[in-house]
Formats: structure tokens, C-alpha cells, sequence
């Protein structure tokens, strides 16, 4: 495998494009508007610019790597690429739109991967002619530090797509894969939503102060990140998203969202993204 | 006997194509940018013009038959078919403790290299490369390969052991390796053959000073010490390298700055030696320049990598317990005049005189720079691992045969 197709550049199609070329591999990166483009381009340069200060690539190894990813609106740009990774919005509607093109544009040997964290494989893989080749690689914000991809099986999805996506994650982007099986949030979403919204609860009660539920959590259990400023860097808004969607599809009380959730995102406070969360922050994500 | 000489990176290769019978060049080359589509081949037979190709190669093996291809030639290359080829030498980074000496390619010299892989991830792989290209092309050629890391085997263990728990050398092989060990031999013996004094007598310091510097300690021609250790960031201050620092930087630097193993080791490796002090380049020649124009931090670049590089002769002095040669190779060491004076005018106590004028004369051939009545001889010699390679090649086909 050679060049990847990148479909949407949010901040985990950023991460994931910056990854890809950093592996050495052309990363065609499509988004819908030339405008949101250059954006998503533009960050991209801006985070290797932020590791450049910290020392983990050079000047030139920086150019390498933004030669490498290509901007691109046309989905017939696609059918050159050995692989498609899907990184847009948690939106069922909007991903399936996205997979029924791809389905028109790739030819079927081309695997197309959705980085979803909750959303049903199935679902997206029926929306396509070949479901076999539809597979789902969930991603970790950053990309590039976080050593793991869940791989996420399909009912449909076939043995030989799952050894290539395999093959391509523990050997070309040398990541940990793990295994799973179609389920609402998977493994790791699953867990860590649950944790958080615990942490609401536990704040909410009045049991002990936001800083210190953290402190709790990073000096008790070695988390770099206690769990509300974990909450504030995902998104208050994703993680109500995922506890909505998991409370839905299990329809088990565990994952009903804190209310003090509801009322943030209601607010407006929605962690690193607006500034302000459980904690503050400034432009560059750095707790104030 | 022609033997082609391979030096494979990870993006790039470098070629000489030897006649054996009188030990010369009868082509030159490289390939860069392996793996793109616009990779570049240069190639140079003896007495021709250079040519460049710029085509799509994705990987050693393309690149390997892209070097026959143009060697075969009929108008730029040297050769009229590749069976004239009678053997392949490989450059290979580590060695281990496995080996010593050079060795012919076999099932198990490669499974040995890539057991290597733990200790030379960025360049062992490199190496196996080069070896799986060349068999697929030529299958049945004879090949060698040859470790940067075997000169410096003869170490003893107070010199290649580290002060902490042994269970870490037991279970990881942590010690001390050396590099450049091709060139440090290479040097040494030329030095000695000029000087038409036997090597078992000399007590020698080399200082490889290139992109990446070393300095080696050589009594009776064996490596005794050398100053770069299980990897090549440690010794002197190098381009981008630290050199010797204080261990215990790295886990408080990591903490201070919350950086990660990855990005300490770029830090160390990428962002420090003469660039992070000069704030300029990491190029000897533009740090002289900056610093004939006054440029502070130049010219503390320069003092720092001079001062260390002179700590480092005399250390090893101590560890002989005396000097008779000095030697400067590799690009700094050998095209650096103002750097030589410097480290030289500083060793006055160890009898060490030069010859500026000699010393100022740019030169491809070894030469002496030091005065007359000099009490240690001060000599550059341009190194020429390749051709350490090509003979070691050599010798072992005709040893097999």
C-alpha cells in the first residue's frame, strides 16, 4: 500500500493524514469545500510546526511531510488509492452519503475504512455494493502519539479485508491493533465514556471538586489525563453524542449522560474547543 | 576480480564499482529517494560524463537493477554484462557482539543482522535490503557484508562495559559498540604504511570527523577505546548530535517540558550539537564562515566542538599512556585547517607542533601537517571505507575459494 485516501480533514483527519505521510505513505486528503481545505491543510501545518518546537522533526522533515499529503475535492482522485479512511463527523446519515460515493468512485479492491467510534459497520457496509471491503479503524486523539486502532469487524466485512487492515496497521503504521466486534462505542469509547460520566456524577454530588476528582484519577491511577479534562479534550458535546448513542442502543440506564453534561453543552461550554469546559484553556489547547 | 561496493540506507544507496587487480574505481554512484516516484539515479563511469536519471523506483530491488542496468550501459556504463560482477560488498551499522570481522552473506549471517534490528532499527533493515535486492537480481553472486561496529570488538571489557547493573547488558546487550569502525582501521593502517612504521608499535588516536564524529584510541593497531557508545549520539558534539551530556537531563528535560521518548530522541539526535548552539546550521564550514563575520554564537559552536574533541585526545592519551600519531579524516576532519590549528596549538604539552603551512594546503592525498621536530606526528588521511570493503570482500572469496 502506497496512497491512502483521507475523507475529511476535522481534527482526526489532520491526525490521521499527518500520520500516514509521516510513515511515509501520499495521502490524498478530500474535503467539500476548497475553503475547508486549506484550513484543514493549514492545521496540519500548524501541528507540525507545534512538534517542531518540541523537537520531534526537523525543518526539512516537515516539508517531506506536507509534500507527501495532496488536497483534493474530487472523489474520482480516489480510485489511484489503496485504501480509504473515512474520518468525517459522527453523523450515520452524513457517513453513509460518504460511503455510497466512495462505493461508486473506488474500484472493489479498494478497502474503505470508517474511523467510527460508535456507529454500526453493518450499517455503513450495506450502503455499498461490496460490504466486504467496508471495515472500520478507530482512530485515538493524537493520532500520532496514541499507539493503538481498534479494528472493527463488520458482519459482512470479509477475512481477507481484515488481514490487510491488519497487516497495514501493525506493520505499516506500526500502530497496536485490536480486534473488535460490531458493538455500540466498541472497547475503548465504551469504557471511557462510561468513567466520565461517572465523573460527572461523582462531581455533581458534590462528593469532591472537579481538580481534585482528576488529581485522584492521574496521581491514583496514572492517567495522564483525569477524566473531566479528558472529557473537556474529547468534546463535551462528543461524549454526550457517544452516551446518547450508547444509552439508545443498549438501552441500559449505566450510560444515561450526567445532566450536568446537558447543561454544559447547553451553555456552550464544550472543554478545549471553546475554551472553557470542567477547566480552562488557551488557544493552544494548554490548561490556564 | 570486480566487486561492487553497496552502502543502502533507508531512502538511499550509494555504489563503487571496483577492479580488485589493481584496486581501482571503475564506477561511481548513488540512487536517492528511493520509494518516490521521482527517485534520482547519478551515475559516473571512470573517464565518462556523469549522467542523472530521474524514474519512478519503489524499492532496493528496483533500484539494484537500475544501478546493473546503467553500469551495462553501452554508452554510459563500464561493463557488457553483469557476470562480469564477481562479487558484492555490503556496508552494514551493527554488528553486535556477533561480529568481529567481516562475513559472507549466509542464511545465517542474515538471520544474525536481523536479530541486530533491536540495537540499529534505522540502519540494520537498510543493510537487508541492499542483500535481498542484490540476490534477487543476481542470484547467485557472491556477497559480504561488512560492520561499522567489528573494528571496535577488541575493546576490553573496562572499556566497553557502562557503570549500571550488568543484567542489563546480559539481557539487552547494552554496552558500548563504536562506529565508524571501517574508517578508524582504514586510517590508522594508511597512517602507519606512510609513516613506514609497524602498527604493533603505534600508539594512535583518529578522530573521524564527518556529520557524525568519532575518536578512537588504537595501540598495536586494535581499537582499545572508542567514543561513541551502543548508539552513535554519544562521544563528541557532533552536526546535530549532543555527544556526552549528563544522563539524568533526559528524564528531567522530558518532565520539565512533558516530552515524549520520541521527541527527547529527536531533540538529542536532530536538534543539538553545533545547530542548537549556533543557532546557524549544522555545517562546519557555514559555523567559519558565520564566524569570520563576528557571529557569537558561532564561534562559541566552534569553541565548544573543538574543546571537546581536544578533551577527547587527551583521554585517550591517558588511556595509552601516550601519543605517537594523530590523525584527522573524514569531511570536517579533513577539510577543517582552522579546526585542526585550534585542537593542535592547544596540545602543545604532548609535544604536538604544527606545520600551519602544510596544514593549510587542500589535499586529497594523506599528508603530514605536523613540524619537523614534532614529538607526535599529526596526519590527515582522506578515509576511504569502500575500499575497505572491496578488499575485505576480497579476501574472503578468495579465502572461500
Amino acid at each position: 500500500m502506497k496512497k491512502i485516501g483521507v475523507i475529511g480533514g476535522g481534527t482526526m483527519g489532520q491526525g490521521v493524514a499527518e500520520m500516514l505521510s509521516v510513515k511515509g505513505l501520499d495521502v490524498f486528503l478530500v474535503e467539500r469545500t476548497p475553503e475547508q481545505l486549506d484550513l484543514s491543510y493549514e492545521q496540519i501545518e500548524i501541528n507540525l510546526d507545534k512538534q517542531l518546537e518540541k523537537w520531534a522533526i526537523t525543518v526539512a522533515e516537515k516539508k517531506l511531510i506536507l509534500s507527501r499529503i495532496h488536497k483534493t475535492l474530487e472523489y474520482n482522485q480516489l480510485s489511484q488509492c489503496d485504501m480509504i479512511i473515512e474520518t468525517i463527523t459522527e453523523d450515520l446519515e452524513l457517513k453513509k452519503e460518504v460511503f455510497n460515493k466512495l462505493d461508486d468512485y473506488c474500484p472493489k479492491h479498494i478497502i474503505l475504512a470508517s474511523n467510527t467510534s460508535t456507529l454500526s459497520l453493518t450499517e455503513l457496509a450495506n450502503e455499498t455494493n461490496h460490504p466486504e471491503r467496508v471495515i472500520g479503524m478507530h482512530f485515538l486523539h493524537p493520532v500520532s502519539k496514541v499507539d493503538l486502532v481498534e479494528i472493527i469487524r463488520g458482519l459482512k466485512t470479509s477475512e481477507e479485508t481484515f488481514e490487510h487492515t491488519k497487516h497495514f496497521v501493525e506493520d505499516m503504521i506500526t500502530k497496536k491493533g485490536i480486534m473488535v466486534y460490531e458493538s455500540p462505542g466498541f472497547v475503548t469509547t465504551r469504557l471511557i465514556c462510561v468513567l466520565i460520566n461517572e465523573a460527572l456524577h461523582t462531581l455533581q454530588e458534590g462528593v469532591a471538586s472537579a481538580e481534585e476528582i482528576d488529581v485522584a484519577m492521574r496521581n491514583g491511577y496514572d492517567f495522564k489525563h483525569g477524566p473531566l479534562e479528558m472529557c473537556d479534550r474529547f468534546g463535551l458535546d462528543a461524549v454526550l453524542a457517544a452516551m446518547e448513542r450508547m444509552f439508545r442502543e443498549f438501552g441500559d440506564i449505566k450510560y444515561r449522560p450526567s445532566f450536568l453534561l446537558k447543561k454544559m453543552v447547553r451553555a456552550g461550554h464544550l472543554g478545549v474547543k471553546s475554551g472553557e469546559g470542567f477547566f480552562r484553556y488557551d488557544k493552544d489547547g494548554d490548561r490556564l | 576480480m570486480k566487486i561492487l561496493v553497496i552502502n543502502a540506507g533507508s531512502s538511499s544507496l550509494k555504489y563503487q564499482l571496483y577492479e580488485m587487480n589493481d584496486e581501482s574505481v571503475l564506477a561511481t554512484g548513488r540512487v536517492e529517494r528511493i520509494g518516490f516516484e521521482s527517485s534520482i539515479l547519478s551515475h559516473q563511469s571512470t573517464g565518462k560524463q556523469e549522467v542523472k536519471e530521474v524514474s519512478e523506483i519503489l524499492d532496493h530491488t528496483v533500484a539494484i537493477r537500475k544501478v546493473l542496468d546503467i553500469l551495462t550501459h553501452p554508452e554510459h556504463g563500464i561493463l557488457t554484462s553483469i557476470e562480469e560482477i564477481d562479487a558484492v560488498g555490503h556496508r552494514a551499522v551493527h554488528g553486535g557482539e556477533t561480529f568481529a570481522e567481516s562475513a559472507l552473506v549466509t542464511t545465517e549471517v542474515l538471520k544474525e543482522i536481523r536479530e541486530l534490528i533491536d540495537l540499529a532499527p534505522l540502519h540494520n533493515p537498510a543493510s537487508l535490503m541492499g542483500i535481498q535486492a542484490v540476490s534477487s537480481n543476481i542470484p547467485n553472486v557472491p556477497q559480504s557484508v561488512v560492520f561499522d561496529t567489528a573494528f571496535h570488538q577488541s575493546m576490553p571489557e573496562k572499556a566497553y562495559l557502562y557503570p549500571i547493573p550488568k543484567i542489563l547488558y546480559r539481557r539487552h546487550k547494552i554496552r558500548r559498540y563504536g562506529f565508524h569502525g571501517t574508517s578508524h582501521f582504514y586510517v590508522s593502517h594508511k597512517a602507519a604504511e606512510y609513516l613506514e612504521q609497524p602498527i604493533e608499535e603505534l600508539k594512535i588516536v583518529t578522530c573521524h570527523i564527518g556529520n557524525g564524529a568519532s575518536c578512537t584510541a588504537i595501540q598495536g593497531g586494535k581499537s582499545i577505546d572508542t567514543s561513541m557508545g551502543m548508539t552513535p549520539l554519544e562521544g563528541m558534539m557532533m552536526g546535530t548530535r549532543s555527544g556526552d551530556m549528563d544522563p539524568a537531563i533526559v528524564p528531567f528535560t522530558m518532565a520539565k517540558e512533558d516530552l515524549t521518548i520520541n521527541e527527547v530522541t529527536s531533540m538529542l539526535n536532530k536538534h543539538s550539537g553545533l545547530l542548537a548552539i549556533s543557532g546557524i546550521s549544522s555545517d562546519m564550514r557555514e559555523i567559519e564562515e558565520a564566524m569570520e563575520d563576528g557571529d557569537a554564537n558561532a564561534k562559541l559552536a566552534f569553541d565548544m566542538y573543538e574543546y571537546r574533541i581536544r578533551k577527547y585526545i587527551g583521554s585517550y592519551t591517558a588511556a595509552m599512556n601516550g601519543i605517537d600519531v594523530l590523525i584527522f579524516t573524514a569531511g570536517v576532519g579533513e577539510n577543517a585547517s582552522g579546526l585542526r590549528k585550534k585542537i593542535c596549538e592547544q596540545l602543545s604539552y604532548l609535544g604536538i607542533e604544527l606545520n600551519e603551512e602544510v596544514n593549510n594546503i587542500r589535499s586529497s592525498e594523506i599528508r603530514e601537517i605536523s613540524a619537523k621536530n614534532s614529538k607526535v606526528k599529526v596526519l590527515v588521511v582522506p578515509t576511504n571505507e569502500e575500499l575497505v570493503i572491496a578488499r575485505d570482500t576480497h579476501k574472503l572469496i578468495l579465502a572461500n575459494n
